[in-house]
């Protein structure tokens, strides 16, 4: 049976993206860059207010859409707690990325509008639908529609040097990845007869662990370690995300990271946690977030670009996540998710502040947001806020996320990791507050005050408030979580 | 006009909230609650409100919060013991988190030290012209995080609350603060991070190993027979020691705390050396102690002989100093030394010298650092050999400094001659009575720098305030303190004296806590 939830945002993303680029073909009138941008907008916002609800979340359980999990096309597509909650976090971040999209617009003088919006939801559903694919070929199928979208994004800016060399460099070692993420899929098929996930899982515990196994395996954690920016496969990130046009880079730290990670947790704790093989990619994984924890932490120590230096943090924030990850179980799977939840909106804070800050100031260097609490008090105390939650200090939600993220990785024995991670949060701090100095301490070469539009400052309002109120009172915010990780355990 | 309205309101507005203030019972506000949460009540109305009520909202809140901390005190039944006023919610189910808090014989002195350095603190900023709406906000969240980290139950809230501080304490000293300030504040904030990791990760350990899964430090600090296997606490003690130890700036790990108090402005000052660095002695003998005792019986000689090569150390290093802010800042660093030994004597005249020590040190430390700021704020400078004669300038200035030396150096009359006099008699006990034999040597060393910190400050106040006169200003500018300068510090100098001249009630208070402390981690007589 197909009911329509389970395929319903999707559907919504791609109609808008295929009605914004009819408007622009077909019409002429005032105001034309606006009524796209606001259909892009309501698009992505109506896709966001169609996910099906959790009926003991938002609505009563007699939703139209039916209660949790939905299905579609032979249970390709399921749409279970877990996938709502990584849905919600890409839409959301979608929302911010088109928001920052229009300050870029305006700043950069972008002619080709509806395209960059139509390829950016297009991404978006490729993103959506990937959380809730049950099986590898879907699932690849989505992420491909994500990463050839991202590409082009990234290389949006036809004239700009290194948004070219940002695009290349994806686009070349992206096809790469997926070329090995692909391979490692047909062993699997081929072990086990099967490309529903849920039956390779089955098939796999029933069968002794062979060396081809291994191998799959590997090739699959480095296909998609490529995705989420994990050392050893981070080295594009910084050159992508000082490149690409802004949004875009806010849109690959976060909407791409989480897709991502959804795929982890789907294909490795569905897919492949029988006993015989969950401890070899639990080790793989343990040692790739320790080294994306220990080398992302440190290269952003001498960064002067607040986007590469924002590309390095989300390396050693992808190390965090993967801790997450790897602990697993309830306790593991709810941290990686209530820190997402939390990244995302810090991390948005900064980039949306960045956006607006460089549309005004044409610059993307450090130094130059010495005095940002003259110019805009407010986003002075944005980027604050997100900048200290992504380093974990209280009382900002980063500081719960991290808590609970140590707590579980100690309670299945991984002290190691977790004094690794500690040590290098207290290096992060260091440069993530170089930032907040020079926007809080200095004077200001140019005292002209920053403006910032309705909508923006709602949207940043809205990081801070969440950042701070989830710091003192996660409880509700965990619950949910708790109730998406147990969709799986 | 400012100081009669000052008169008035303050005294007026603690009466109220003596009185009125909620109490315990079903009907009533959480009284705990309510004392953390004024300060950040402070902040959100400091927010909404214009600049030029700053001031006026922060020492009506800062007096609200002194008369509550009063109440508590009249209200604590010492003869009951234990925790009383506790308050508990569910907080975090997934990990057996709760919002807890509590006060027993030892935090509520603490909560009067609290209220009284914030009130001390805003008076002292009154005529403060620089970005006066932040430093009031920032100031504000430093004293919620400090009450709160000194009235939780549970590990998860103290650490939150502690770290709460690092962050206001930063932006205080990078942008009130004078000298090297942005490296004294990335200094000062590293450090306490690598503290809190210590701390973090042991903590985590701690519960994790224990059978229960709870943050609860009463229920962690019961299990200890049982609950951690004696390989365990013999390698855990040392870290939470050592992270508590940077906390408390003990040597080797106190490099931060002269630069940093040298640095920040007087206000951040006074409560960071008063009140957060005595926090790292008050979670060692809260958290470490009870919980984790078999390693502590271990250990403590060890930490003894830390805590006097500190006293010794930042003892002689004051007495090459010619900042007088840094004198004061190595002299609160040596004065820990004493509330560590007291500690680590693990005896009950020691233990009960150490908590009033925190209490007197905090005191006098928010004393010192004010007054230097009253002469920074008149002569522009801190260097001995560019001062000289200011008793004749500003007489109650140089009295106040007098009484500052003596209670620095132990006189009879002041806390410190309470608190010092019981820590050495408990580490005499604990050497010369069937305690740790290390005392025998430890307890006259420790007893030496006495004579040193009377040299230091003698010397200081000899060079400054008397001799003939030489300011690097205009002679006839500097004026005595006004009455708003000094009435702060006549209020923490007659809390000092209080507690010097009549100890019975707050010594009672706290040994009724410390002495089932004392018999459940069997420590000596």
């Amino acid at each position: 049976m197909n009911q329509i939830g389970a395929f319903l945002p999707e559907l919504l993303l791609i109609g808008t993206a295929i009605f914004v680029l009819l408007v622009e073909l077909f019409f002429d009138f005032e105001n034309k860059k606006n009524a796209i941008n606001g259909l892009a907008f309501l698009g992505v916002l109506g896709s966001l207010f169609s996910l099906p609800c959790l009926g003991n979340f938002c609505c009563s359980s007699s939703c139209s859409l039916g209660p949790l999990p939905v299905q579609a096309f032979n249970g390709f597509l399921k749409t279970d707690e877990l996938a709502l909650f990584f849905k919600t976090i890409i839409l959301l971040a979608t929302l911010y990325t088109l928001l920052a999209s229009f300050r870029y617009f305006e700043s950069h003088n972008i002619r080709h509008r509806s395209e960059f919006l139509a390829i950016l939801l297009f991404s978006a559903a490729g993103a959506s639908s990937l959380t809730s694919a049950q099986e590898i070929i879907t699932l690849y199928v989505s992420l491909e529609t994500l990463s050839i979208s991202s590409f082009l994004l990234a290389a949006f800016m036809k004239k700009d040097r290194a948004s070219n060399e940002a695009g290349m460099k994806y686009l070349l070692l992206g096809v790469f990845s997926s070329a090995l993420l692909l391979f490692g899929f047909s062993y699997l098929y081929g072990l086990t007869g099967t490309t529903v996930i849920a039956e390779i899982g089955k098939s796999l515990s029933a069968q002794p662990v062979s060396s081809i196994e291994v191998f799959a395996v590997i090739l699959v954690v480095a296909g998609l370690a490529f995705k989420i920016s994990l050392a050893p496969f981070h080295m594009w990130t910084p050159d992508v995300y000082e490149g690409a046009p802004t949004p875009v880079t806010a849109y690959l730290s976060i909407a791409s990271k989480s897709a991502g990670f959804a795929a982890f947790v789907r294909l490795f704790w569905v897919g492949l946690s029988a006993p015989s093989i969950a401890p070899i990619w639990i080790g793989l994984f343990s040692i790739l977030a320790a080294l994306s924890m220990i080398l992302g932490n440190l290269e952003a120590l001498p960064q002067t670009n607040i986007k590469r230096l924002l590309g390095y943090s989300s390396i050693a924030q992808a190390g965090y996540l993967s801790v997450g990850f790897m602990v697993g179980g309830q306790l593991g799977i709810t941290a990686l998710l209530f820190y997402l939840f939390v990244y995302l909106f810090a991390n948005m804070g900064v980039f949306l502040t960045a956006t607006i800050v460089s549309s005004k100031i044409g610059s993307e260097q450090i130094v130059d947001y010495a005095g940002l609490w003259k110019r805009s008090p407010f986003l002075g105390v944005v980027l604050m806020v997100g900048l200290l939650s992504l380093a974990g200090l209280p009382p900002f939600a980063g500081f719960v996320g991290k808590w609970y993220l140590f707590s579980a990785a100690i309670s299945k024995g991984y002290i190691w990791l977790v004094v690794i991670g500690v040590i290098f949060s207290v290096v992060s701090l260091y440069y993530y507050l170089q930032v907040v100095r020079r926007a809080l301490f200095l004077e200001p070469k140019d005292v002209s005050p920053i403006e910032i539009g309705p909508y923006e400052k709602l949207a940043l309002g809205v990081s801070v408030v969440v950042i701070i109120l989830l710091g003192f009172w996660p409880t509700v915010m965990l619950q949910a979580a708790q109730s998406a990780a147990s969709s799986l355990f | 006009m400012f100081s009669v309205m000052v008169t008035i309101l303050t005294p007026l507005t603690a009466a109220f909230f003596f009185f009125h203030s909620p109490a315990q019972g079903p009907n009533h506000l959480p009284v705990l609650t309510t004392f953390i949460f004024i300060p950040i009540l402070a902040a959100f109305v400091t927010l909404l409100f214009s600049e030029k009520y700053t001031r006026w909202i922060n020492l009506i809140f800062s007096a609200a919060q002194l008369g509550i901390a009063f109440k508590v005190f009249l209200l604590y039944q010492t003869a009951v013991g234990g925790f009383q006023f506790t308050e508990e919610l569910p907080w975090i189910n997934g990990l057996g988190i709760h919002y807890a808090l509590g006060v027993d014989g030892i935090s509520v002195p603490m909560m009067i030290l609290i209220a009284s350095v914030y009130l001390a603190g805003i008076l002292v900023s009154w005529n403060l012209s620089l970005r006066k709406k932040e430093f009031a906000i920032f100031f504000s969240l430093m004293v919620a995080g400090a009450a709160g980290a000194y009235l939780s139950l549970d590990l998860f809230f103290f650490f939150l609350f502690y770290e709460l501080d690092i962050l206001p304490m930063y932006l205080l000293i990078g942008i009130w603060g004078s000298g090297r300030k942005e490296y004294a504040a990335m200094k000062l904030s590293l450090y306490l991070l690598v503290g809190s990791a210590f701390l973090l990760i042991g903590f985590l350990a701690m519960v994790f190993t224990s059978s229960i899964h709870t943050f609860d430090i009463r229920i962690l600090g019961d299990l200890a027979q049982t609950g951690f296997s004696p390989q365990f606490q013999h390698t855990w003690f040392p870290l939470l020691a050592v992270g508590f130890g940077i906390l408390l700036a003990l040597f080797p790990f106190h490099t931060w705390s002269p630069d940093g108090y040298a640095s920040a402005p007087t206000a951040a000052s006074m409560m960071n050396a008063g009140v957060l660095k005595t926090l790292g002695g008050y979670g060692l003998l809260r958290i470490a102690l009870p919980a984790l005792q078999g390693g502590a019986k271990e250990w403590l000689p060890f930490f003894a002989i830390l805590a006097v090569i500190n006293l010794l150390y930042a003892s002689l290093v004051a007495l090459k100093q010619k900042d007088i802010k840094y004198v004061v800042a190595y002299s609160s660093v040596a004065h820990c030394g004493y509330l560590v030994l007291g500690i680590c004597a693990f005896q009950i005249t020691g233990l009960n010298g150490s908590v009033v020590q925190m209490f007197s040190q905090g005191i006098l430390t928010a004393f010192a650092f004010g007054l230097v700021g009253l002469i920074e704020n008149r002569t522009n400078t801190r260097q001995w050999d560019q001062l000289g004669g200011l008793a004749a300038l500003t007489p109650v200035i140089g009295g106040l400094f007098m009484a500052a030396t003596m209670a620095n150096v132990g006189l009879p009359g002041f806390s410190s001659f309470v608190a010092e006099f019981m820590v050495f008699l408990g580490s005499y006990q604990s050497g010369f009575h069937g305690g740790f034999t290390i005392f025998k040597i430890l307890f006259p060393l420790a007893a030496t720098t006495i004579v040193v910190g009377a040299i230091y400050y003698l010397r200081m106040i000899q060079n400054v305030f008397f001799g003939p006169v030489k300011v690097p200003v205009d002679q006839e500018s500097i004026k005595d303190g006004t009455f708003i300068e000094i009435l702060p510090l006549v209020l923490l100098l007659a809390l000092s004296l209080l507690v010097g001249l009549y100890p019975k009630p707050w010594v009672d208070m706290i040994n009724s806590s410390v002495e089932p402390l004392i018999d459940h981690i069997g420590g000596f007589r």
